[in-house]
């Protein structure tokens, strides 16, 4: 996998492997602690919980790429939910489509707000954030909206061959068309350029503005995206329903070792960085940790994966 | 004779790739004003830098008053009785000129981590009536003048007077880059009264000044002292004489292969362009033709340049290609119109350092390494090793980082970035050869001769006049944002560096 | 000669017109919008609803004020909500409450005032020695106080029965409550830290200049770690004042107070970059953030929408902020 990511790359650092190290020993470790664990159900239980997470995680690790941050996804995501059960009875098979497209038209404009303003991206999306869950919660009367009709959806909850779960392989196929998008068109590079080096990058005629604005699009194309996964589970939309996901998917990018400084990083370790996250949460009870310490896990998580992965020849003074 | 106040004894320091100091040797005597000249790259920064401790030399020693002493920070070099004023100014803008006088020993108007306000008052008071200044020391820093601010740092500076209990050694670097003439007559009277109770060291790129201030003067040159002069009765011809040296032999700038310049139709043509800092520019460049440009800090030239690149904001003027009109300022269309830049800043601007080599090289130019929409691998592998064998880069392949390379290489590197796509008309050079050594400068002049043979058009900022003359077919002055004079310097008929600084001053 | 100083001092006397502006527009968006909500409705310009802004506003200005010193000083602090929660559930178990025989009264409050800098302290630390950019750092620290608030809540909500505690949402002196005085104290004493003591003119300094500080050998990593430590305590009384005016903690005790305080802090001309702004600005952001909510709510606004309201005027305070400074090929991240 690393080497396919990497054809066009310095050769990996040994970084690269530390996410899938992690995933490999947490699968390990699991199993020790509970034999039941390598069973068919319980990891299709998991990759079917993982699945909204890695695709959010996906369209964000675009945003840290270009070295900047997207904090509105989970709120995006949610809002997208209640579109979606609103939309479904009236657009029927066209409301996915239609979700997908308005989030990243969301994303787009919070991508020109942030170069057109030159506003932090994450001031941009903190906003974003507030801005999406007040209009989430208009919408939806501050009330979860069901969902009557769920054929159109219904697909993505299906199990292909009976235990591989469609939404995550629909989770992997976002991802896998990502990461062959960026690396057979220039966009890896400029990507990459954009994330080292932005003054570098605008120099050498790169288009900074437009990559940074395409990477917030399809960050909200992934929320959209991971929106429908949840209510083809769930039966219905709501207007929080997502905003649980923020930090495991800002710890899934930070896990799988792309740097918080841009540049460094791709969207496959934020899948492997996602199944870690995962893996942690329902592993847990399974240690006999109560799942209170989900949060604090978490917030260790961000920090120490942070200063792991960090470039700090990068930057002299941080903030 | 009284025991020196400062001085240097075969100060050495590397840099990757370059000498920067060379054993040099310095003497600063008690009240004395001592002036520091030398070009671009002669080491005088950094031997500023090791007198207070921001550079750690690799060789040679340091006596204060006669002892020995490692300085390893500023603070170090204050409780010796060293102070520096910066030529950006070192100044928190957003404090009081009281607390930027005492910041970092506030002494007794700080107790226990609570302001005194009115000792910090009589504090600085103390020390800007030392200098004679009645500026007041409550007032916001930002909203002071310039020089006025010039003066609340020498008024910092003195504070090390108390922390070493000796007469304190004040070095001033370019104070009057940015100064009105007036401003500098008083800076100057400052200098003078500073020296009945320290001793100075005055820096600055205009000579007259140095003389007229100064009571002798170190010339440095390739990171050594080559000389010294007494001003008084000196002219700035024998100064700047000793600065350039003896001009090398001409070959290194590879004249030979400079080309006759057809004179038609501009490649560039520039009318009255104006930014921030300069003023209705004009500028003709032809095909196969090197413009240099050379200035004084603050004359706009870097800016002009950028401008030209569309990476800094014009208010009026144009800019024309082969006659055609380019939007500004965006460097996307300039790009697109055959425009290059290589910035002086290489490691923060002119290169991605994480990223190979092939990524640099083909990061301008995506065509020249797709097909369609598409990279090809093969495409670019052979186009990358086509340039890295034709500029001979020295690297261990196309993949390894360009951070790791040799400066020269890197500099080689993004300059193949503008030439992979072979449609560049017009190279902007900002100091293409700085913090490099010889050999690899040799081999961008070269490049440049070739280039330019080719029927590139060339605009140089120059490292040193010295540089600019060796390698520009005609050379513009500027002096405060506007240009002030058109030397032509052609192969045989090369001006001497003085008639060109006749013109910068 | 003279052009080069045209050139040098016409961006400063911008800088200073723009001061000026920014420090006396809040003020005056402040009136200006209070007389066009008072114009509007009649039961905005009621006494009644004027003392509920400012009881309202409580809670907030604490907050804010312990924000203010991190944003001046160039770092962003995310973490408000999470802190807000332990200090919450550990000051409602810590006073008389119906899960434990506990009653500390004022000590109790004093530990949760404590985690609050605690908590400060360790975004701080992360900060300066992990070198992780603090909005990061905070991120990680608020889930930390949030997975530290729902364990000690452990399914069971703490309702206290401290009379004194109660008494802090309920009574009033002057016809305001004494969680409004509480937060007029903690801004004096906001303002007090910010003029008179080496840490606020430092926090200011790091702000403005932090390199130049290094240059002048001031350590300022220990500066830092105080910074945050202090806006740490503000949540943590924030915390409990929260406590105070539900009866109970709740681990949700903080919920967005973080964003509102940056919104408030900001609108009140305190820049993000740092260096600008201060305490007194803070307070105005904050009533006018307040006086806004309050306002549309009372001309028929869905209270819903008050997210959305702070999300725009963060944006467009910023954006504006922005402005004189922009410069092309400046970074922005």
């Amino acid at each position: 996998m690393t080497t396919h990511v990497a054809a066009f790359r310095l050769p990996v650092r040994i970084t690269g492997f530390m996410p899938l190290i992690a995933l490999v020993t947490l699968v390990a470790a699991l199993t020790v602690a509970d034999a039941d664990f390598l069973t068919q159900r319980s990891l299709t239980a998991a990759l079917r919980t993982a699945a909204p997470l890695i695709v959010l995680a996906a369209g964000a690790t675009l945003v840290v790429l270009c070295g900047g941050i997207d904090l509105s996804i989970a709120a995006l995501a949610s809002l997208s939910t209640v579109l979606l059960a609103l939309w479904l009875p009236d657009l029927g098979a066209l409301a996915t489509p239609a979700v997908i497209a308005v989030a990243a038209t969301i994303g787009a404009v919070q991508g020109l707000a942030h170069v057109l303003l030159r506003i932090p991206s994450f001031i941009v999306t903190l906003g974003g954030l507030s801005i999406l869950s007040a209009v989430a919660l208009v919408v939806s009367g501050a009330g979860t909206v069901r969902v009557v009709d769920d054929s159109t959806v219904k697909w993505l909850d299906l199990y292909l061959g009976g235990y591989l779960p469609m939404s995550a392989v629909m989770a992997f196929v976002v991802v896998a068309v990502i990461a062959v998008v960026l690396t057979v068109t220039p966009l890896k590079s400029w990507i990459s350029a954009t994330g080292y080096s932005e003054s570098a990058a605008r120099l050498a005629g790169t288009p900074v503005d437009l990559v940074k604005v395409g990477a917030f699009c399809v960050s909200g194309a992934c929320a959209g995206f991971a929106a429908v996964m949840l209510v083809s589970r769930q039966f219905s939309g709501g207007p929080t329903m997502a905003d649980n996901l923020l930090l495991p998917a800002v710890a899934a990018i930070v896990v799988g070792g792309t740097a918080i400084t841009g540049g460094h990083g791709s969207v496959w370790r934020s899948l492997a960085g996602a199944l870690v996250v995962t893996l942690l949460r329902v592993g847990l009870p399974i240690v006999g940790v109560p799942s209170a310490y989900e949060q604090i896990l978490y917030g260790v998580i961000i920090v120490v994966a942070v200063a792991l992965t960090l470039d700090g020849s990068k930057v002299s003074i941080i903030k | 004779m009284s025991v020196p106040a400062l001085e240097v004894r075969g100060l050495v320091k590397h840099y990757p790739g370059v000498k920067a100091l060379d054993g040099v040797d310095l003497v600063v005597r008690p009240n004395e004003v001592l002036g520091l000249a030398g070009e671009n790259g002669a080491g005088k920064s950094t031997l500023l830098k090791a007198l207070v401790g921001l550079v750690a030399p690799d060789a040679g020693e340091i006596f204060v008053r006669g002892e020995p002493v490692r300085l390893r920070s500023v603070v170090e070099a204050a409780n010796h009785g060293i102070g520096m004023v910066f030529q950006e100014q070192s100044l928190v803008p957003n404090l009081t000129a009281a607390e930027n006088i005492v910041l970092g020993s506030e002494g007794s108007a700080v107790r226990r981590g609570v302001y005194r306000w009115d000792t910090m008052r009589r504090l600085a008071q103390e020390q800007l009536d030392k200098i004679g200044s009645d500026i007041d020391p409550l007032a916001r820093t930002d909203s002071l003048s310039f020089a006025e601010r010039q003066m609340v740092e020498i008024a910092k500076v003195l504070r090390i007077e108390e922390r070493s209990q000796h007469p304190p050694v004040i070095i001033l670097d370019e104070p009057t880059s940015v100064l009105e003439s007036k401003e500098i007559e008083t800076l100057f009277a400052q200098i003078r009264r500073l020296r009945e109770f320290a001793s100075v060291v005055f820096v600055s790129h205009r000579l007259d000044e140095v003389l007229d201030v100064c009571d002798r003067v170190t010339v440095l040159r390739g990171g050594q002292s080559v000389g010294e002069v007494a001003t008084a009765g000196a002219v700035p011809g024998e100064l700047h004489k000793l600065m350039i040296g003896s001009t090398g032999s001409d070959d290194h700038y590879h004249s030979g292969a400079a080309s006759l310049v057809a004179a038609e139709q501009p490649r560039l043509s520039v009318r009255k362009l104006s930014g921030r800092s300069f003023q209705e520019v004009d500028l003709d460049v032809a095909a196969g033709e090197i413009v240099g440009i050379v200035g004084v800090h603050g004359s706009g030239r870097e800016d002009v340049c950028r401008a030209l690149f569309g990476a800094e904001p014009t208010t009026a003027g144009e800019i024309r290609m082969d006659g055609k009109k380019i939007d500004l300022p965006h460097t996307r269309a300039a790009c697109a119109a055959g425009i290059g830049y290589v910035p002086a800043e290489r490691k923060i601007e002119g290169m991605v350092g994480a990223m190979s080599v092939a990524d640099n090289m083909t990061l301008t130019k995506q065509k020249a390494r797709c097909t369609g929409p598409f990279v090809a691998p093969k495409k670019q592998a052979t186009l990358v090793d086509r340039w890295i064998e034709r500029l001979s880069i020295r690297t261990p392949g196309r993949d390894t980082a360009i951070g790791r390379l040799s400066g020269g290489n890197q500099q080689k590197v993004v300059l193949a970035r503008w030439l992979v796509g072979g449609d560049i008309k017009l190279l902007l050079l900002d100091h293409p050869t700085r913090g490099l050594d010889i050999g690899a400068r040799s081999e961008v002049y070269r490049l440049m001769r070739e280039l330019a043979g080719s029927g590139v058009a060339t605009v140089l900022l120059a490292d040193s006049l010295e540089e600019a003359i060796g390698m520009a077919d005609r050379i513009l002055v500027m002096s405060d944002g506007r240009v002030v004079a058109e030397v032509a310097c052609p192969n045989g008929g090369k001006p001497s560096p003085l008639d060109l600084v006749k013109e910068m001053v | 000669m003279t052009l080069t100083s045209a050139v040098a001092t016409a961006p400063r006397r911008q800088s200073r017109r723009g001061a000026s502006f920014r420090d006396a527009g809040p003020p005056v968006a402040l009136v200006v919008i209070f007389g066009i909500f008072a114009a509007l409705s009649p039961q905005f310009r009621s006494v009644d609803n004027v003392q509920n802004i400012v009881d309202a506003a409580a809670v907030l200005a604490v907050v804010t004020s312990g924000i203010t010193f991190v944003l001046m000083m160039g770092s962003i602090d995310l973490s408000a909500a999470g802190v807000m929660g332990a200090s919450a559930l550990t000051v409602s178990l810590l006073v008389a409450n119906n899960r434990n025989d506990n009653d500390y009264g004022l000590l109790g409050i004093g530990a949760a005032v404590l985690l609050g800098c605690a908590f400060g302290c360790l975004s701080g630390l992360a900060l300066v020695l992990l070198k992780v950019p603090s909005f990061m750092a905070t991120l990680g620290v608020s889930a930390i106080g949030l997975g530290v608030a729902t364990l000690m809540f452990a399914g069971v909500q703490p309702n206290i029965t401290d009379t004194m505690l109660e008494s802090w949402a309920i009574e009033r002196f002057l016809g305001f409550s004494y969680l409004a005085w509480i937060a007029a104290a903690c801004i004096l004493v906001g303002w007090l830290i910010q003029r008179y003591t080496r840490l606020g003119r430092y926090a200011f300094a790091i702000g403005g200049a932090e390199e130049v500080l290094t240059l002048s050998g001031v350590r300022v990593k220990p500066y830092k770690v105080a910074v945050f430590t202090l806006a740490g305590a503000f949540y943590g009384l924030g915390g409990v004042m929260v406590t105070s005016q539900l009866g109970a903690g709740l681990v949700q005790a903080g919920d967005g107070y973080d964003f509102s305080a940056i919104t408030a802090a900001v609108v009140g001309g305190t820049l993000l970059t740092g260096g600008r702004g201060g305490i007194l600005h803070s307070a105005v952001g904050v009533l006018l953030v307040m006086v806004l909510t309050n306002g549309l709510v009372q001309v028929g606004v869905s209270p819903y929408w008050q997210g959305g309201v702070e999300g725009l005027i963060v944006v467009a305070a910023v954006a504006a902020a922005v402005i004189p400074q922009r410069r092309r090929n400046q970074v922005v991240k």
